[in-house]
């Protein structure tokens, strides 16, 4: 079983809130989403493993079990090439759990014309596996969703 | 075994959307698939996880090999090769 944490702060809103259909049906895998508090933060891996992808807009963190989280820093944000977005981590490092990954504001990106939400995924996860799935305000480093 | 060799057209690369899409008609196949990056020591990666996809790093203009064999695997493969051209 791995534990998820919220890799921002703000309100979990579930994947079906997320403006793109390729989160809020589910392709991606289950989860759920985050509306982040506006302003600067600094997004954190939702699990302890190897950053195995990062984009500025984007992360995959996977634990020693194979398990990868996707976390998505807004919807759209990969034309924003970085912009906005301060790298705190390398691809292929170590994190643990909670340690942040990159920094960002998604005041700005929302007054860029875009969603800052947050889609957070269990890649390769049947639905059923997510259990326990946070609703409501969250804070970094909170569980936000069981993965059994 | 049939292939399909096609360059990545994304911006993003073979990532979230066009990767999702991809899979998504990869698991409906019976079928293996696997997907291998061209001029690449990688080991080709089953078609059917997004991890894996994500894991082959295949960026814009990169090239990759769809393989897969058995009834019906002529049109998985043009489908599965529209969707990796899909800019």
């Amino acid at each position: 079983m791995t534990t998820v944490l919220a890799p921002v702060e703000g309100a979990a809103v579930g994947l079906a809130a997320v403006p793109d259909p390729v989160f809020s049906a589910g392709m991606v895998g289950p989860g759920t989403a985050i509306d982040p508090l506006r302003g600067p933060g600094k997004a954190v891996a939702p699990i302890a493993g190897k950053i195995m992808k990062l984009h500025p807009h984007a992360y995959v963190i996977v634990g020693d079990d194979g398990k990868g989280v996707l976390v998505h820093l807004g919807i759209d944000t990969v034309q924003l090439k970085g912009k906005g977005f301060q790298l705190l981590a390398a691809e292929g490092d170590r994190v643990s759990a909670g340690q942040p990954v990159v920094a960002w504001d998604p005041a700005a990106i929302e007054a860029g014309g875009r969603s800052p939400v947050c889609p957070v995924v269990a890649l390769d996860a049947l639905s059923e596996a997510v259990t326990r799935v946070a609703e409501g305000a969250v804070h970094v480093g909170d569980e936000l969703f069981r993965w059994e | 075994m049939g292939e399909r060799k096609v360059t990545v057209a994304a911006e993003v690369g073979l990532h979230a959307r066009p990767a999702a899409t991809f899979v998504q008609r990869a698991m409906k196949a019976p079928m293996d698939i696997t997907v291998a990056k061209m001029n690449s020591a990688k080991a080709p990666v089953s078609g059917k996880s997004i991890l894996a996809i994500m894991a082959l790093d295949v960026r814009q203009g990169e090239t990759v090999v769809i393989s897969a064999e058995g009834e019906g695997s002529e049109e998985l493969l043009d489908e599965l090769a529209e969707i990796a051209g899909t800019p």
